[in-house]
């Protein structure tokens, strides 16, 4: 490899990769730039900016990883993104000086399209040539240097999975020019062409500057609104009516848009591949049929699905439990130290409650997280995931959806958040949005928590023929709610607010594969660092306000003044070593403890948020709980995964012991009601609590998501009332039933 | 020869694509992915969606009223 000098004369280009999907242009970037990647959001939208660089020779190249399409022709935001940056109009990316784009050998007529619009875009353009083995495999020989030739271009075969042709590629990039170059391009209709001049000048003479050509013939050409709405400087200028106007007249001459682009294209694919490509028996049947043939079935194809997700939820839980317990204990273990190490005094308690508790009860979920998003990253990668599209489309269908919804949904149950990231590969708005919008009824690994503590507090285990457990049930149950409500919510959108015809489903299934670790193990990685980094910063935010909350306003007059008294008295007599037998010392330290969690107690009745606990009480009562449990609920509307700590907070538990189970279960059942001494807690609250946290939008992280996604504060509005508004009938119905049924 | 609906393809069967009718956006989309006049599709697994093998690339597709492929069926297969 050829190094250079570290002198100060580094040149940097920044290039753009791009590709149609399933081309291994993920396993390019990775092998070209290793582990110097970058991920990151795109400035206003979430569409995932990734980044990488390498050096070759005196050069220092970053390239730009852009989301995988067929085509320039914008209609997700995804590929919106892609124009912006090939355009130089991506805010915070430089524009790029190449373009690099890598084609699938085995299937050069398709990918050719994608690489015409490129050239027209005038920038120096690299073709990587892969696949070039599964070419071989299927009888395809591809002659790479006349390719070249007739494109007037570098066409470098590469095969990035072993790392073949890498060296090669990168001295093609390295050497590419400065500057637009006019590249072999398809010759469109005389028409056509008139017609781009024509509203070319146009639009020049009404904004006073010239727009690219390339941007005038995408707009004469897209009938979708991405283009037309994107408020580019040059497009302003041309009116809807003149396009209007341009394609009438384009149909009347018999190059109606946008037939005519692919007419244009495809025949200039045909010429340019002209001796090209020459095929031998076309039509073998390969290991990647054969499977599908089984794993797509109707019915093999579906048992088979079910039992993937069902191994892939029970590794989750089987992974995720001992990893819990570790961190739970290292959480208590630091909250500890540090506790030891302060006074007490606000300082402590907001160290201790706010900051470790409150960011510790979001970093347990960590592991199963983890697990969950190295099982999908599996899963997609090895084309398994496009098959479970597919089989899931015939329900999704059925709901209005198509089976690209189901991916989303499915992340949803580790975490919302990267669940609506995942909606921008769904090229209909709206259906985009239905997907978004009831995203968050998945389950999510945040309400783990709180359904592990409830069952196992107060739903007795009962074991039926074996296998089937009442607890075991119970959970199902828990995620079942969620699920089928999203089922029914999605089916009332799409015949009410976000009406639509289904749109059609069209969706390339990629061939079989072995995973690559690197591609899923860094994929895992980067997933899992964005929720810790999203919601780690959130959750920090809210468990210090939810802390000084429940803290302030901690004034000493609150507490009844025997208790003081009585408390600086034992204080006084254990402090006095002398004249105590062990008995006596023993009986005032459990008095002292059970005093010092009646004064907390009664701090915690006295802050802000005991009062609007309380407050809240009427509300509340036909849910079954009392001011506490609406207490630990208002506190975990920004972050649900508060609760469980908040109840231990509120049963006067004292801070360092709530995460110790037995006795946050004991403190539970013991629990009454402060006016009739009744139990709070038994099995109709525990299930209505259960419901109300199954179905509740109780996630400012995820409706800040859906707000960048969508652009506006409507949709997150709408998303928390309708949602809070079923959690709390669900609660109602699900505690009024229980009562009835006598449990 | 007839012109059939793609979906009406049985498994294992090959035809040419003679037409693509629906709504021109959609038309296009299709085009993009290789779907288009002239081309060699196999049926891998017939059904709404249906799964159909072209140029060496698998892809699964929904036929629908804004959507459809009108294909010739290979005589013999």
């Amino acid at each position: 490899m050829v190094q250079a000098a570290r002198s100060g004369s580094i040149d940097t280009v920044t290039i753009a990769l791009i590709g149609n999907p399933n081309t291994g242009k993920s396993t390019l970037f990775s092998a070209l730039c290793g582990v110097h990647q970058h991920t990151g959001n795109y400035p206003g939208v979430t569409v995932e900016r990734k980044t990488g660089d390498f050096r070759w020779g005196d050069r220092s190249i970053e390239l730009i990883d852009l989301p995988g399409t067929y085509s320039l022709a914008p209609r997700s935001p995804d590929e919106m993104i892609t124009v912006d940056v090939l355009l130089g109009r991506q805010k915070g990316t430089a524009p790029p000086r190449s373009v690099l784009c890598i084609v699938d050998a085995s299937n050069l007529e398709r990918n050719l399209y994608l690489v015409s619009q490129v050239l027209e875009l005038g920038l120096p353009t690299v073709v990587a040539l892969n696949m070039m083995d599964v070419a071989a495999a299927r009888g395809i020989t591809i002659d790479a240097g006349e390719l070249a030739r007739r494109l007037r271009i570098p066409v470098v075969p590469i095969q990035a999975n072993r790392r073949r042709g890498l060296d090669d590629l990168k001295t093609a990039l390295a050497s590419g020019t400065r500057g637009l170059v006019e590249h072999s391009v398809p010759a469109f209709p005389a028409p056509f062409e008139q017609a781009v001049t024509e509203l070319a000048s146009r639009s020049a003479a009404i904004s006073g500057q010239e727009p690219p050509r390339f941007l005038v013939q995408r707009l004469l050409l897209d009938t979708t609104v991405y283009l037309s709405e994107s408020g580019m400087p040059g497009i302003n200028g041309v009116l809807a009516n003149d396009l209007q106007q341009a394609r009438e007249r384009l149909a009347t001459a018999g190059c109606a848009v946008p037939g005519v682009e692919a007419i244009s294209r495809y025949n200039w694919v045909g010429e340019v591949l002209k001796g090209v490509v020459s095929r031998s028996n076309e039509s073998r049947v390969t290991a990647s049929d054969r499977i599908d043939r089984l794993l797509t079935h109707r019915y093999y194809g579906t048992a088979f699905f079910v039992a993937t997700m069902a191994l892939m939820f029970q590794l989750v839980y089987l992974i995720a439990e001992p990893a819990n317990g570790l961190l739970d204990a290292a959480k208590s273990w630091l909250a500890s130290v540090v506790g030891g190490m302060l006074a007490e005094g606000p300082l402590r308690s907001l160290l201790v409650t706010g900051v470790i508790e409150g960011v510790g009860s979001v970093l347990v979920f960590l592991p199963q997280i983890f697990v969950l998003f190295f099982c999908i990253a599996v899963l997609e990668d090895c084309g398994y995931m496009a098959r479970a599209a597919y089989l899931m489309d015939r329900l999704m269908f059925r709901i209005g959806l198509n089976g690209k919804s189901f991916i989303p949904l499915l992340s949803s149950f580790a975490c919302a958040i990267p669940g609506i990231m995942a909606t921008r590969v769904i090229e209909n708005r709206r259906d985009r949005l239905v997907t978004m919008l009831v995203a968050p009824l998945m389950s999510c690994s945040a309400r783990m928590p709180i359904y592990s503590l409830l069952i196992a507090t107060f739903i007795p285990e009962r074991v039926w023929l074996r296998v089937f457990g009442l607890r075991g049930l119970v959970w199902f149950a828990a995620y079942a709610v969620g699920s089928c409500t999203a089922i029914v919510v999605a089916m009332l959108l799409k015949r009410t607010l976000l009406r639509g015809d289904t749109p059609p489903f069209v969706m390339e299934l990629p061939s079989y594969k072995y995973p690559e670790w690197r591609v899923v193990l860094l994929r895992m990685g980067q997933r899992g660092w964005e929720f810790v980094r999203r919601a780690g910063t959130l959750i920090l935010a809210v468990s210090i306000l939810v802390w000084a909350a429940a803290y302030y306003p901690h004034r000493e007059s609150d507490i009844p003044g025997e208790w003081r008294a009585r408390h600086a008295q034992i204080q006084a007599a254990l402090d006095d070593a002398s004249g105590l037998s062990e008995t006596d010392r023993a009986a005032f330290s459990e008095e002292l403890s059970h005093l010092d969690r009646q004064i907390q107690g009664e701090y915690l009745r006295r802050s802000w948020l005991g009062m609007a606990g309380r407050g809240l009480e009427p509300f509340v009562k036909p849910l079954g709980w009392d001011w506490r449990i609406g207490c630990a609920v208002v506190a975990s509307f920004p972050a649900r995964e508060v609760v469980v700590a908040t109840l231990g907070v509120i049963y006067n538990l004292g801070t360092e012991t709530s995460d110790q189970d037995e006795q946050l279960h004991a403190a539970l059942r013991n629990a009454t009601w402060e006016d009739s001494g009744k139990p709070v807690f038994g099995i109709p609250v525990a299930l209505s609590l259960i419901v109300f946290f199954a179905l509740c939008a109780q996630c400012g992280s995820t409706l800040v998501v859906m707000r960048r996604e969508t652009g506006s504060w409507r949709w997150p509005i709408f998303t928390f009332t309708y949602m809070t508004s079923l959690a709390y009938f669900g609660a109602f119905l699900s505690y009024q039933i229980a009562c009835w049924c006598g449990w | 020869m007839m012109l059939v609906p793609l979906h009406m393809l049985n498994s294992g069967e090959s035809a040419e694509i003679a037409q693509l009718v629906g709504v021109p956006d959609h038309v296009q989309r299709l085009k993009e992915l290789g779907i288009r006049a002239g081309e060699r599709v196999e049926m891998v697994q017939p059904g709404s969606p249906c799964i159909i093998r072209l140029a060496g690339t698998r892809l699964c597709f929904r036929e629908s009223d804004a959507l459809g492929v009108l294909v010739k069926p290979e005589s013999g297969s």
